[in-house]
Order: C-alpha cells, then structure tokens, then sequence
C-alpha cells in the first residue's frame, strides 16, 4: 500500500508537467492578446509593443514556458499580466471562500443525497423516491443560473428573506450553498439509489438476509457499504471541483472565491493566472483520486492495489 | 415491496410552484418615494460591475477602474457638467498659457490637503504626471501625455537595455517642472489649445512618492492609497466591494459620510438587487427594459446620462468599389438609423449628425450629409466612377464581422437595409475573432464593410477627428485606409489654433469634410441608461462619467429613509 501511494504520488510530476504545457500552449494559442482590453479604444501599437517588453510575452514561446516551469519548480507562479497582484496571492485570497462554499454545498449535498438514495432505494415509488427523482431530475436539468436568478428574486426581492447582494454572513451563504449543492445532490441521489437497488439484489445479501440476521444490520453492513463504492468513486472528482467553486454560482451571488477568476483569466488571456488556477484545479483532481482509490481498499478488502 | 401512489406532487415540487405564482402576483416595489431630509450620516450603495485590474491612477484603463480613481483624487482639472469644458478643480484658476501656445502654467488653490490632512503641493502633481510617463511604470494610458515634451521618447524606453545615465536624462528633459509648492509647468511640443481637458484626467492625478515607495505594487491598499478627493478609500474587499468613506479635508464639504461599492458582475442580479432596494443606482441593459416599461414607478426612476461612444460601419476606403467617396456617401445613406436603433441597438439613440456625438464639444446638428436618403444615394452612385449599381464591382460585396449573436444581428440588419433600398446583394462573411483581429489591423487586408467604434478620452474634438481620422496614425483610418490631405491639414491647423471659435469652426469644417468622404457610415450613438432611487439626491451626470455624478460628486447626498 505504502509502495503504491508513494508511485501514485510521483506520478503527479509528470501529471502536472503535461497538464502545465497543454494548458500554456493552449492558452497561448487562443486568438486575442492580454492587451487587447476595449475594442473600442485600441492601444496604439507601440504601447502594446512596450506592455508586451515589459511583461516578457513578446519572447519565442518555448523560452517563455521553461521560464515559467522555472519559476513554478520554486512554487513563483508569476504575477498577472492585467491586475496589481501575484498569481499566489489571487488563489491565497479566493480559495480560502471557494474550499468553504464548496464544503458546506458537499456537506449538504451528502446529508440530503445519502439518505434520501438509501430510503428511495428501500421504497421504491413512495414520496421519498418521487422526492429524489425530483431532486435529481431538477438538479440535472435546469441549469444553475435559472434556479438561482429565481430563487434569488423569490427570496430577495419578493418575499425580503434573503440578502442578495454581499458575503460572509450565514445569511448570505444560504442561497450559494444550496443551489451549489443541488448539482452534487441530484446525481449523488440518482448514484446511491440505483448502487443501492444493485447490491440489495446480490447473493451475499440474500444469504445474510436467510442467515436470520435483523434488516437493519443486513442493510447498513451489507447493502450500504457495498453500495457505497460508486458513490466515493465520484466523490473524489466531485470535491475537487466544488472546492475549486463554481464560475456560475460564484458570479451570481458575487462570492469572492476561485471559480470565476478561472473563467475571467481566461477571456482576458491573463496567461500566467490561467496556468497557476489551472495547474491547482489538476493537482486537486490528482490528489482526490489518490484519496478515493485507498478509500476503496478500506470499503472493499476484494480490491487489490496493483503494487 | 410495497407500492404507494398517493400523487406525483411532493413537497419540494409543491414549493417551487408555489414560489412560481408568488413571484409572479407580488408587485415588487420598495418603500414608497421618500422625500425626507438630508441625512448628513448617509450611505449610498452602488454596483462597480467586476474587481478592476488596478486603482492605480497611472496606470488604469478601463471605465470601473477610473471611476474609483475619480472618487478618490481630484486633477488639476475638472470639467462643466454642461458644456463639458474644462473648469478648475485644484487649480486655482485657468492654466496660463505663454505667447507661444507651448508653455502652461497651473496655480494650485490654497490649503489643499490629502484625506490624511498632509498638505498637497505641485510637488505631488508632477510625481503623478512623471509616474505616466515613465518606462518603468508601463501605465496603458501614457500616450495621452505624448503631447508633453520628453514624455513620448522616455515612455518608449526599454528599462532592461538603457543604462541608468541615459533613462536618467531622458526623466530630466520631460517637460513637467514645479516652479513653486503651488505651481506647475508643463512644456508641450507643440501649441495645443486641448490640453486643459488632458489634465482632468486621470494620469494626472497627484500621489506622494512617498506611498507609492512604500507600498510599492501595494500602494493602492487603503492604507497607501491618500488621494485629494471627495472620498477616501476605507476598505477594499477585494472581489467583493470597496467602501469609501467622506474625505473631511476635501477642499469642500462632502455630503455623503460613506459610499460603498459593491461588485456585482451578473446584470440580473443588480437589476434584483435594485428592486430589493440593496442597490440604490444601477445600470439598465437592454434586457431590463422591458421590466421598466412595464412597471411606471420603475419607469420613473430611469434617467439617461448619455455615453462616450460612437459607433459606425468602417468601409475598405482602398479597394473597389469603396475607394470611390461617392460610393461610400451612398451607402452610409442607404439605411434607417431610426429603425436600427428600435430593432437591433435598443438602447442608444441614431447618428443623426456627424462622427462626434452629441453631448460633446464639436457635436454638428448642421452636418446631416450621411442622413438617410435613398434617392440621393442612387444619385450619387450615378455620378461615381462606377455609373450604376449594376456595374460588376457591387456584386460579390462582403460584410466581415468576428461571429457572435451580437454583431450578426447588426450585420444581418444592415445587409437587408441595403438589400432593399439600393437593390445590393452583400454577403454575410463571420470569421473566428483571430482571424478578425489580424484582418483589421490594415488596410491591404481590412474586409470591404465592418463594425467599428470610437469612445472619447477625453471631450475635444481633437480627441475625435486628430485621433481617430488622420492620415496612418488615426486609430480607424489607419484600419480603412482613410487619407485626405485637407482633412489632415484643416484638423492639424485646428489643433494648434487658440482661438476658440476659429477652432471650432476649423474642426466643424474637418467634420463635413469626412461626413462627405464617408470613410465609415455613422451608425449610432450610445447611451447608459440608469435606475436611481427617489432618496438619492444631487447627482450631476455627464456623458463622459466614469462614476455617476463624476464631476460634482461631493454634492450627492441620500434623505432619511424613514
């Protein structure tokens, strides 16, 4: 096990070495120039010829990727080409709030999903599964924005509940956290409760059921445990992502996090911001896959790591 | 397994139509239009869109970033809300201006202070104008002082190459020199009747070199971030909001205690948190409109500030069948401005005269030789070296545009306008935005027609016909390939001229000039409409605003709410 985490672990070089080169030359193959600000008011050349100097992007290409890869080895993940600040303290300033939003969205999205699939498994075609299929099929298909333009004039404007403009308070975080988890909880449901109708079917389950054993315990150390492993599997990737926020979310309730710097980098071709969020989101994904694939052999013995 | 069907309606369900049907009874009004007192402790709550990229006077370039630049700094100069000229602000008085027309000498008012109660000397002026032009600070907005002596060659040098002697020499001949703690002289390459209204900008705003040294990148941070303004800069939330707060050494009183700018980037979301009365101004798109009309106490609290902008189709002045001035004059009057405004632009008003629009100095009621005429049009063709539009070189017409939802619509507009008026088939041509950019950039490869604008740095026609028509260096005739010599040397000649009149008459002269030659077909102009709240009170708009009521901000105040 030891072996195979610290292999893991060392894969995550070359991970980030090809990640960090598809994303630069990526970026730097988009149209458009991080001097190109308003169509309206274009720079004269000769000042985007002395901006594109000073911030060294009128290099060849390769030169400005080993110099980034240069600095990144030393954790100097550069400055931004369009605002006063470094790329590490952009990230310092809006992780914090996106890790935050989108652990509370996880934690929410578990205590409804987990046993609202578990109870809709268990009882087919009762409210709780109408409730579940609903939870799902809304979370799935109206698009965040809808719901939480909505629920943002349900609650804001029509019935004064809600805040609409601001962060921090847990008023403020309701509404964020909420449509946030919707996602999460729509396919977390839809993932328990088939996981759930699949191991309730297998033969160790009926053995344990003739066994005499209570339901209770047939269901949370048999069924529960084994239907559990689809669910972590998603979890990984699904953590990652909330944590690193969400553009749309963040945008429309104006919290300060991660997730639109990530869009907002990338329309204004602020190439160093687009590599370090970038690279950060990758080594998440790599770190939260690690993690579920040693939870694995803790839920299921039968799964071997491949040493 | 047990089956029970009691009804497909759960409660969530339930919920959300419930919340559908409220929603859509419940009027949404706030408080009813309160007229109460000035309340001297009052907050005014406005939306700044996204976090700018820098406050930093010397450097910003967009629209949010100047405003809160504006709030917080007060230039040399001001401009008259009316005829947007410019007035004094921390000058005391108009700049004196030597026989020459080359030397400008400004006399700063008396007593005048930082937010930190400091005194603010001419000192502090030229660090900021010095700031602009220097090769190491790489501000985006430079160009505009090229006008002053040594600011062009010092701005284009390269920090890394030059040695320290060299950049130290070119510093010392800039024309920027502080005579006394309260006057300034600016040395100009040549006469330039428009250079006061540079100095409002914000380039030229004061900063002690001192907090620009200590805080380095960091310096605009509240702590070093001291301006002269109406308001002081008392906290930035970055990505959130910045609160500011009553500068009270502001050379006059300011009636607001705090003003508090939150960052809202969706319009939807200002728009509800307008009607939740969280916002107290914000702007309107096109898509609120509707809402507006159809609710009257909304509607009331509308108010249109005017824009900056103009907008226009940019025609290939070197290629056939525009290298013909006729040709060009035909089509820019082959089309219903009117009509573009209601189907497409929605919010804006017609180009009804010239390329400058209204609301600024050197705007030309009398210079409707690109209006709407069909007749005239067919005439002018006629008379164009290609005699008639069945000649070959009005077939295959492409329209080029960089492919979006947008610009289709506006293309898609035009193409059917000229369709039916002059009988011309032009073809629709989208290209990706790479392949735009690089085609625009000159004139052996500009499309035959596309969609060009202009919005103004500062109000003088200078700003308008010198920097945008000139032979090569003008921003859109460099992309069309306009030149006309008499253009050139009247526009030039007005540049120089002192006179004020004669200046304006020489611009207006420049204005029919290119109106006639059509380089583009002036399309429309912008505007930003606002809701206001009925408590706020005091604002003063212009159409060249950055922050609403810009030039007179320290007279807006809000009354009691209760």
């Amino acid at each position: 096990m030891l072996k195979y985490t610290v292999r893991r672990v060392l894969l995550l070089i070359p991970t980030l070495f090809f990640v960090a080169l598809i994303t630069f030359v990526l970026a730097h193959a988009a149209p458009g120039s991080p001097f190109d600000k308003n169509p309206n008011r274009p720079l004269p050349a000769s000042t985007i010829a002395k901006l594109e100097a000073h911030y060294g992007v009128d290099r060849p290409i390769h030169e400005q990727f080993a110099l980034y890869l240069s600095g990144a080895v030393r954790f100097d993940f550069g400055h931004s080409l369009v605002r006063d600040r470094t790329v590490a303290e952009i990230i310092t300033q809006g992780l914090p709030t996106s890790a935050q939003l989108g652990i509370q969205a996880l934690l929410l999205a578990l205590t409804v999903a987990l046993p609202l699939g578990v109870v809709s498994a268990l009882r087919q075609n009762s409210p709780a599964d109408y409730t579940s299929m609903l939870i799902s099929t809304v979370g799935t298909t109206i698009p965040s924005f809808v719901i939480g333009i909505f629920l943002i004039y349900l609650f804001g404007v029509t019935l004064h509940w809600l805040p609409i403009v601001g962060w921090g308070t847990p008023k403020h975080m309701i509404l964020p956290t909420a449509i946030l988890a919707l996602g999460a909880m729509a396919f977390l449901t839809r993932i328990t409760r088939a996981s759930m109708l699949e191991a309730i079917r297998q033969d160790y389950v009926r053995t344990a059921r003739s066994k005499g054993l209570r339901e209770q315990v047939v269901i949370v150390t048999h069924v529960m445990k084994n239907a559990m492993i689809p669910v972590a599997t998603l979890l990984g990737p699904a953590t990652a992502g909330l944590i690193t926020g969400s553009f749309i979310i963040e945008t429309i309730f104006n919290v300060p996090g991660i997730g639109r710097e990530f869009i907002i980098s990338i329309t204004r071709r602020d190439y160093p911001v687009i590599m370090g969020v970038n690279l950060l989101y990758a080594f998440l994904i790599v770190v939260a896959n690690l993690t579920v694939d040693i939870v694995y052999g803790i839920l299921d013995p039968r799964i071997k790591v491949a040493a | 397994m047990t089956q029970r069907r009691k009804g497909i309606w759960s409660v969530p369900a339930f919920l959300m139509i419930l919340g559908l049907i409220v929603s859509a009874c419940t009027s949404t009004q706030g408080p009813e239009a309160q007229t109460g007192d000035y309340d001297p402790n009052g907050e005014l709550i406005t939306n700044m869109g996204s976090e700018p990229d820098t406050i930093d006077p010397h450097k910003a370039s967009f629209l949010g970033e100047i405003g809160v630049i504006m709030q917080v700094f007060e230039g040399l100069m001001s401009l008259d809300p009316k005829t947007l000229k410019p007035i004094p602000a921390a000058a005391a008085k108009d700049p004196e201006v030597s026989a020459d027309g080359l030397t400008y000498k400004y006399t700063l008012r008396d007593g005048l202070k930082f937010s930190d109660g400091t005194a603010l000397t001419a000192k502090d002026f030229a660090y900021g104008y010095t700031r602009t032009c220097s090769p190491q600070n790489a501000g985006d907005y430079a160009f505009v002082l090229f006008i002053v002596k040594g600011c062009d060659k010092w701005y284009h040098m390269d920090p890394k190459k030059e040695t320290p002697a060299a950049l130290d020499a070119a510093k010392a001949e800039l024309g920027i020199k502080v005579l006394s703690p309260k006057e300034l002289e600016f040395t100009l390459i040549e006469p330039a009747a428009y250079f006061p209204s540079i100095t409002y900008m914000w380039v030229g705003m004061p900063a002690r070199e001192s907090d620009v040294t200590k805080g380095g990148e960091k310096w605009t941070e509240p702590a070093t971030y001291i301006g002269n303004g109406p308001f002081r800069l008392a906290e930035w939330k970055h990505n959130e909001r910045m609160v500011f707060e009553r500068n009270t050494n502001y050379r006059q009183e300011v009636k607001l205690k705090k003003k508090t700018q939150v960052m809202i980037v969706e319009g939807a979301v200002a728009f509800a948190a307008y009607r939740s009365n969280e916002l107290d101004i914000t702007g309107v798109s096109a898509e609120d409109q509707r809402a507006i009309d159809s609710d009257p106490a909304l509607k009331a609290q509308l108010s249109d500030s005017g824009g900056s902008c103009s907008f226009y189709y940019g025609f290939n002045n070197v290629k056939p069948p525009f290298d013909d001035a006729k040709v060009r004059l035909a089509f820019a009057k082959s089309f219903d401005r009117e009509a573009y405004i209601k189907d497409v632009q929605k919010i804006g008003q017609p180009a009804k005269a010239g390329f400058i629009r209204h609301g600024f100095p050197g705007y030309d009621e009398t210079d409707t030789i690109q209006k709407f005429d069909v007749a005239a049009a067919k005439t002018l063709v006629g008379q164009s070296k290609y005699g008639a539009l069945t000649n070959a070189a009005f077939s295959g017409l492409k329209i080029t545009y960089s492919s979006n939802a947008r610009t289709k619509a506006r293309m898609e507009w035009v193409q059917q306008q000229w369709k039916n008026n002059l009988g011309v088939d032009v073809a629709l041509d989208p290209v990706d935005s790479t392949a735009y950019t690089a085609l625009t950039k000159k004139p052996e490869t500009t499309p035959q027609i596309f969609f060009l604008g202009w919005c103004a740095d500062f109000p003088d026609q200078q700003n308008w016909h010198t920097t945008v028509w000139i032979t090569k260096s003008g921003i859109s005739a460099g992309r069309v390939g306009y030149s006309n010599p008499e253009f050139d040397k009247i526009v030039r000649e007005a540049d120089k001229e002192k006179d004020k009149a004669k200046r304006d008459d020489l611009y207006n002269k420049a204005g029919k000039i290119l109106s006639t030659d059509a380089p583009a077909a002036w399309v429309y102009y912008d505007a930003s409409p606002v809701l206001r709240k009925p408590w706020v009170k005091g604002i003063t708009s212009t159409a060249i605003d950055s922050v609403t009521g810009q030039m007179r901000l320290w007279e807006i105040y809000v009354t009691k709410k209760s």
